[in-house]
């Protein structure tokens, strides 16, 4: 590990978004039933809008955080790992703004992928209205660096 | 209703990942990466030969699960790891166990297998009751 050159510096970059994400009654229907099930009756919207909006509305696409962590998209970044933790249900028609960072880029070997980037980042989602966030959610993705490779 | 730990979640099956379901989340998600939408894509990148599902909606289907396991609860919190991709076409099945019950809030593991080549996904999640 000591010849591989360092992951870039790139934690507490800021992922704060600056437009506001609306979940509709037609894309929640949508959504719903494209996974099989029909919307919630009581104005709830999928719980998995945590993850939809939250990277619609970051300050950032996915694209462009790969761009910070200088790794080429078309390389294929891979999703790791996915956690949230919701202090409220996401209800339809409401509107979210979004606040986050990156926390952190750690190089390392792996036996299957050999040498990749470890990209964790968090997001929070907030009512447009103001006020405490709505959840918080950790994203891990390997940047396979294939540039890299021995 | 009461739950146990050890309790068997009713399984969420899928029984064909859809490449229009992918075209859909294209949108939702705003992401217009072309291995879920061109099959040439995925073999130039030789990364197989059929449209790869998105992550996100892997764990949509396992959300399903629980929520449908426990009619009027929500998740408190859910965390998913990602171990392997879904494929237009496979055959996925989610399923979880009750493995705490503290008051109203229960803990369960759950998975997303595909039929013939195991679990893509796993993870634990908390639901209030």
């Amino acid at each position: 590990m000591d010849e591989l050159p360092p992951a870039p510096v790139v934690a507490g970059t800021s992922l704060d978004g600056t437009k506001l994400f609306t979940i509709t009654a037609e894309e929640n229907a949508a959504l719903c039933r494209s996974t099989g099930v029909e919307p919630a009756i009581d104005g709830s919207a999928h719980p998995i809008y945590y993850y939809v909006a939250t990277q619609v509305a970051m300050g950032k696409s996915v694209a462009g955080i790969c761009e910070t962590c200088e790794f080429d998209v078309d390389d294929g970044p891979m999703m790791g790992s996915s956690g949230v933790r919701f202090a409220a249900p996401l209800m339809v028609g409401e509107s979210y703004k979004v606040t986050g960072e990156i926390l952190s880029l750690v190089r390392k070997l792996s036996r299957k992928l050999g040498v990749m980037d470890v990209l964790t980042y968090r997001l929070r989602l907030h009512p447009a209205a103001g006020g405490d966030a709505v959840l918080e959610t950790d994203n891990v993705w390997v940047l396979p660096r294939k540039e890299l490779a021995a | 209703m009461s739950y146990a730990v050890g309790d068997a979640l009713p399984p969420f099956v899928v029984t064909s990942a859809s490449p229009a379901a992918m075209r859909d989340w294209s949108v939702f998600l705003a992401d217009p990466n072309p291995i879920h939408l061109d099959v040439d894509v995925v073999k130039a990148k030789g990364l197989g030969d059929k449209r790869i599902n998105q992550g996100p909606m892997n764990v949509a289907f396992m959300m399903n699960m629980l929520l449908a396991a426990f009619p009027g609860a929500r998740i408190e919190a859910m965390d998913s790891r990602f171990l392997d991709n879904v494929y237009e076409g496979d055959h996925l099945t989610a399923s979880g166990t009750v493995t705490a019950v503290d008051g109203n809030h229960l803990t369960c593991e759950f998975q997303l297998d595909v039929a013939g080549r195991g679990t893509v996904n796993s993870g634990t999640a908390i639901l209030i009751i």
